[in-house]
């Protein structure tokens, strides 16, 4: 309970520091905000008024502050680019709403397949003796950790799409209109994102398996009578899960920054799409809040992780 | 060369050696010389598929994709080697420094590093990327940037585990000055691991260049990039598949390649 | 009971075991004694039914009762092998560390074999579990029944390992260096352990072990394996007083004796004794330890200072002087948060090292040894008191010749770079360090090779070498052949001894093992817990040792 303790304050202190670190980054920003919206040709008054309108006047400390505050109390500023009519500006809040929807989904079925297909793959692979079996799954992971996550949705689209007929591509079902069709079109991009870890986390598993059959503990099961089977799902496995609860919670971040990409591919309205989009017009308040908000994301699942395997793991729990 | 002798070729190697030999060839020779100029458009032969004139077919001007292919593989290997050696070499001074003498200097660097490890590296290159701006300068910077903590940490884990070894001992006993101890007795020992971590750092610089240039905030035009070259593809699957084949496969084997004789190598030293 | 007829087994071409024969009959203790590769762990493995898979059993077979377990030419009945294994034969194995499962609690891991064998289910598995370890010795059975290996001390994890082995009563228990990782103290209590259960229960037990000595405590007949085969059998009596092989004699030979010394002041050593006079109390008494430990370390301040005047009046030097020194280590995470504790590891320590002498330090691990000797070497700054040199720094001899090479150098650029430090020119160096190869006994070709092509011994010779090749006066060598086999070690000793006498050295020489302290040492001291609790004249030591627990270190 005291690790407890210990790792919430340090996971304040890491949030605190990535908002920093984030609100820093989109204050040295090359160029002026003020003449990017206006053009060259305003007049001085209008962007003295709209630097009073953004805030942009007042000093960086309480800029951050005011910022932060608002995130906190669910105030995430107002987009440059997009407005709600001509005298009323876009609240990003708005903005992001309907369409974190759909990247959580995405993320999540991606993580679902990743569990459900590599462990067993992982284990299959460890407890084989078909040296055939083995070279296989070698060379399949080893070529499937090569693909890109934008070519393998490219992929998927000609094969399940195209040539398979599958699917229609290009036509996403919004989940307000039928969820069911939302988590089917869903299914494709997440198999996109999701067989590059397949193929890691399933390596992964099998080394560690492996390693853990050299250890002396495996040779005193054999010692007891225990039967080849006994060995690997009584005491190989669990040693060997440890690590990979780490690895797994590694690989979230990497599927929900995977999913970024995948969306552009699929064209699906997520907020990857809105962030790449937003980069590109330079609409900062909308990245920012983004970036902070998958960053806490990220951050926050280590901490999950990082929990679970305390609990589950007895030499660093019963300390 | 001492270790050419330990060195048994094994199937790995030999396959990534391969890949990556045609990879690297294709990239040297397409910065001098390509089959057909990449930028002459042509109507007349418009999504050509593959035939013994063009090999990879043309796109939707008309252009030969093979050497628009060559001048991407350089374009990306570029990247990819740059920030390796950018990121490495910051990384080997950092981690060496702070994994050596450890200290409030250490616990700083490394509270950075979680806070930087705490972004996904893609989503962090695209921070560094919106704030400087687009093109190739600027995603070699961003991926450098993103690519120094990984390298500080296996750099900083391996002097940890270097440094209370009795060889580090006995060169302090001896009298050895610490920056010698740092990089004559230490440093070669890590070599073996730096190594294999330089080349996946290389393909995840390949893939992270790619994905950006895909998403079209990467390199931009007139610089040629594999990724760049996907995206415009895209349009195309149901007319030429062949476009999009043919950059996204130049990508797997590239990165491939490098992982196997990555692999390779790992092997070959465990032996 | 059991036989093994004509066994040869080999790993991948390579032969570990040739042609060896033996039985075993219920209530013998036997015990296999060899170095590391003779095979004595192959053949025991191979008794188990252990073997790894890339092994093979290229002759003869083992017969348990009338069944036959393994033969050569017929593929390993798994099913059969594992109805014996764990409930009529068992094993307990060396590292008690890491051969328990380090998630699984360890009442459960000696209840699976229960389950494997037997009907017993639920509470009443939990009691015989319970029973066992209160057999073995084992206070607090219910909750060590419930703790995970980490949790338990190496003695402790060790009984555990044994009371799975004799749970079901096995007819044989085999035992693979069941103490070599455990401390002096503790070795002990395991090996009467082991005794009483074979006395009790009447099993036939095979004890392997590099350790002559502690097979003839233990055993009722002794087989030395070489180099895969048996090369003599018989009683402990036999085989000490009239070995018969010549690898045996070399292995008894070179088992540390304690010869007759010469000595040279009978009058000084007299003085001695009655100095710390009255100390026994150190080991009895743990709530005044702090304050016994104070009065041995001024007792042992005026044996030091007769000793001084002693060497002053024959012209000695002194080279090192450590006077009234605690030595501290930093304890922590190193965190922002965890606060940063010192641990005090060395209490008191005061004595001199003169010129040609050797100071023999005695300690089981975790004493404070290392951490005085890191002190003297500068490497750790973290102490009070004084460190006086009167000579330059000293060189130091390590334990791992495995970790105190750099394994990156070639030997040649090893042995040269103390030279380069001292900016000697190129020339000069590498004919020192030729000059340094005949001496540790190597030739010239070393010079090109890395520290991976060579063997323990010659490792540790190159150690040897790198620490004199400066021309030092005074050298800490810290376990310098604990690491290496018996044989080895006793040629590691020789070359340790001649250069001491042609170089005219001085040596702080640490050692867990006594016997080995006693072969080289004018002088030794005994630390324990930090404090340096008895300090004498070899000889005076070892025939009057004042403090329990040195005559425990000398049982």
């Amino acid at each position: 309970m005291k690790y407890f303790g210990k790792k919430l304050v340090s996971l304040i202190i890491t949030l605190f520091m990535v908002s920093v670190a984030t609100f820093i980054a989109f204050q040295i920003i090359p160029g002026d905000v003020v003449t990017s919206i206006l053009g060259t040709e305003a007049t001085e008054e209008r962007e003295a008024q709209l630097r009073e309108e953004l805030g942009l006047d007042k000093p960086v400390v309480e800029r951050y502050v005011n910022w932060m505050g608002g995130v906190l109390k669910g105030d995430l500023g107002t987009s440059y680019r997009y407005s709600k009519s001509m005298n009323e500006m876009m609240p990003v809040a708005e903005l992001i709403g309907d369409k974190l929807p759909v990247t959580l989904w995405l993320a999540a079925i991606a993580l679902v397949l990743i569990i459900v297909i590599s462990i067993p793959l992982g284990v299959l692979w460890a407890h084989s003796s078909s040296k055939f079996l083995d070279a296989f799954l070698g060379v399949m992971t080893q070529g499937a950790m090569a693909v890109p996550s934008f070519f393998l949705g490219v992929l998927v689209i000609y094969i399940f799409g195209i040539v398979m007929k599958m699917f229609t591509p290009g036509s996403y079902i919004s989940y307000h209109t039928s969820f069911a069709g939302f988590l089917g079109y869903l299914i494709f991009p997440a198999i996109a994102i999701a067989i590059p870890k397949i193929a890691m986390t399933a390596r992964f598993l099998r080394n560690a398996m492996l390693g853990e059959l050299k250890q002396d503990y495996v040779r005193t099961a054999y010692s007891k009578g225990c039967s080849k089977n006994r060995v690997m799902y009584g005491h190989v496995l669990k040693n060997a899960m440890m690590p990979v609860i780490t690895f797994v919670g590694m690989i979230i971040a990497e599927v929900v920054a995977g999913s970024i990409v995948v969306e552009q591919v699929f064209s699906l309205p997520g907020i990857g799409r809105l962030l790449i989009s937003s980069i590109s017009t330079r609409d900062f308040p909308v990245v920012e809040i983004l970036v902070l908000y998958i960053a806490f994301v990220v951050i926050f699942v280590y901490f999950i992780v990082d929990m679970l395997y305390r609990v589950l793991d007895p030499r660093i729990s019963g300390r | 060369m001492k270790r050419k002798h330990h060195l048994k070729l094994n199937k790995y190697l030999v396959a990534g050696g391969i890949m990556t030999a045609v990879m690297v060839i294709l990239a040297i020779v397409g910065t001098f010389w390509t089959p057909y100029s990449t930028t002459t458009m042509s109507a007349a032969e418009k999504f050509a598929a593959p035939s013994l004139h063009h090999i990879m077919g043309t796109d939707n001007f008309g252009r030969d994709i093979f050497s628009r292919v060559m001048k991407g593989l350089g374009t990306t290997m570029m990247v990819g080697t740059l920030v390796v050696v950018a990121a490495g070499a910051v990384g080997i001074l950092v981690g060496a420094l702070t994994g050596f003498f450890g200290g409030w200097i250490d616990e700083v660097m490394m509270r950075i590093n979680d806070a930087i490890n705490g972004f996904p590296s893609i989503l962090l290159s695209l921070v560094v990327i919106s704030v400087l701006g687009m093109g190739r300068q600027n995603v070699i910077l961003a991926l450098s940037i993103v690519f120094i903590p990984s390298f500080v940490r296996i750099v900083r884990s391996e002097y940890i585990r270097l440094r209370d070894m009795e060889f580090v001992n006995s060169a302090r006993i001896m009298g050895v000055s610490k920056m010698r101890i740092l990089f004559v007795h230490i440093l070669p020992n890590i070599l073996s691991v730096f190594s294999i971590s330089m080349m996946i750092g290389f393909n995840n610089a390949i893939l992270a260049e790619s994905g950006m240039s895909y998403l079209g905030i990467g390199v931009q035009p007139p610089d040629a990039s594999l990724g760049k070259m996907l995206s415009d593809a895209q349009g195309y699957m149901f007319t030429a598949p062949w476009y999009a084949l043919s950059a996204g496969v130049t990508i797997v084997v590239l990165v491939l390649g490098i992982s196997l004789l990555g692999e390779g190598i790992r092997r070959c030293s465990n032996d | 009971m059991i036989k093994i007829e004509d066994l040869s087994v080999s790993f991948q071409g390579r032969t570990a075991v040739e042609h060896v024969s033996f039985s075993i009959e219920p209530g013998e203790i036997i015990g296999i004694v060899g170095e590391s590769g003779s095979g004595k762990s192959v053949t025991a493995l191979t008794l188990m039914g252990l073997l790894a898979e890339q092994a093979s059993v290229d002759s003869g077979r083992v017969t348990f009762d009338d069944t036959v377990l393994l033969e050569a030419g017929r593929s390993i009945d798994k099913r059969l092998l594992q109805k014996f294994q764990g409930s009529r034969m068992s094993m307990v194995f060396q590292e008690p560390m890491t051969s328990l499962n380090p998630t699984m609690k360890v009442g459960k891991q000696v209840e699976e074999v229960l389950q494997l064998h037997t009907e017993l289910k639920g509470e009443e598995a939990r009691k015989k579990v319970l029973s066992i370890f209160d057999e073995v010795g084992l206070k607090n059975s219910d909750m060590v029944y419930e703790s995970y290996p980490h949790q338990l001390s190496g003695g402790m994890r060790q009984r555990v390992m044994i009371a799975m082995a004799l749970i079901l009563e096995p007819e044989l228990i085999i035992a693979d260096e069941p103490t070599t990782a455990l401390d002096v103290t503790i070795q002990a209590q395991i090996i009467a352990l082991l005794k009483e259960i074979n006395k009790r229960h009447h099993n036939a037990m095979l004890f392997i072990t590099h350790d002559l000595n502690l097979a003839k405590t233990l055993a009722s007949k002794i087989m030395v394996m070489h180099h895969g085969q048996i090369v003599e059998t018989g009683t402990p009596e036999e085989i000490f007083t009239n070995p018969q092989d010549d690898y045996t004699k070399m292995l008894i030979s070179a088992v540390p004796q304690r010869k007759k010394r010469t000595c040279n002041n009978a009058a000084q050593r007299n003085q001695k004794s009655s100095a710390a006079k009255g100390l026994k109390s150190f080991e009895e008494d743990e709530d005044n330890r702090k304050s016994i430990a104070e009065q041995i370390i001024e007792n042992l301040q005026n044996v030091e200072k007769e000793h001084q005047e002693q060497c002053v009046q024959n012209g000695s030097r002194e080279i090192l002087r450590v006077s009234d020194l605690d030595v501290f280590y930093k304890e922590g995470n190193n965190s922002l948060f965890g606060g940063k504790k010192k641990k005090q590891v060395v209490n008191g320590a005061d004595f001199s090292i003169y010129e040609g002498e050797v100071l023999g330090l005695v300690g089981e691990s975790g004493c404070g040894k290392t951490s005085l000797s890191r002190a003297i070497l500068g490497l750790n700054q973290n102490y009070s008191g004084q460190i006086q040199h009167f000579t330059e720094r000293p060189q130091m001899i390590f334990q791992d010749p495995y970790s105190s090479l750099n394994p990156a150098k070639t030997i040649g650029w090893l042995l040269e770079e103390p030279l380069r430090v001292q900016k000697v020119g190129k020339d000069d160096r590498k004919q020192a360090a030729m000059e340094m190869l005949a001496k540790i006994g190597l030739d010239e070709t070393y010079y090109r090779r890395k520290p991976s092509e060579l063997s323990g011994g010659q490792r540790q010779r190159i150690s040897i070498g790198q620490a004199l090749i400066t021309r030092p006066h005074f050298v800490i060598a810290d376990e310098p052949v604990s690491a290496l086999d018996v044989t080895i070690q006793a040629q590691i000793m020789d070359l340790m001894m001649n250069l001491k006498e042609e170089m005219g050295l001085s040596y702080l020489f640490i050692s867990h093992d006594i016997n080995i302290v006693y072969q080289i040492s004018d002088r030794i001291m005994v630390m324990k817990d930090g404090t340096i609790i008895e300090m004498g004249e070899t000889e005076e030591l070892f025939s009057n040792p004042r403090e329990e627990y040195t005559k425990i270190l000398l049982a």
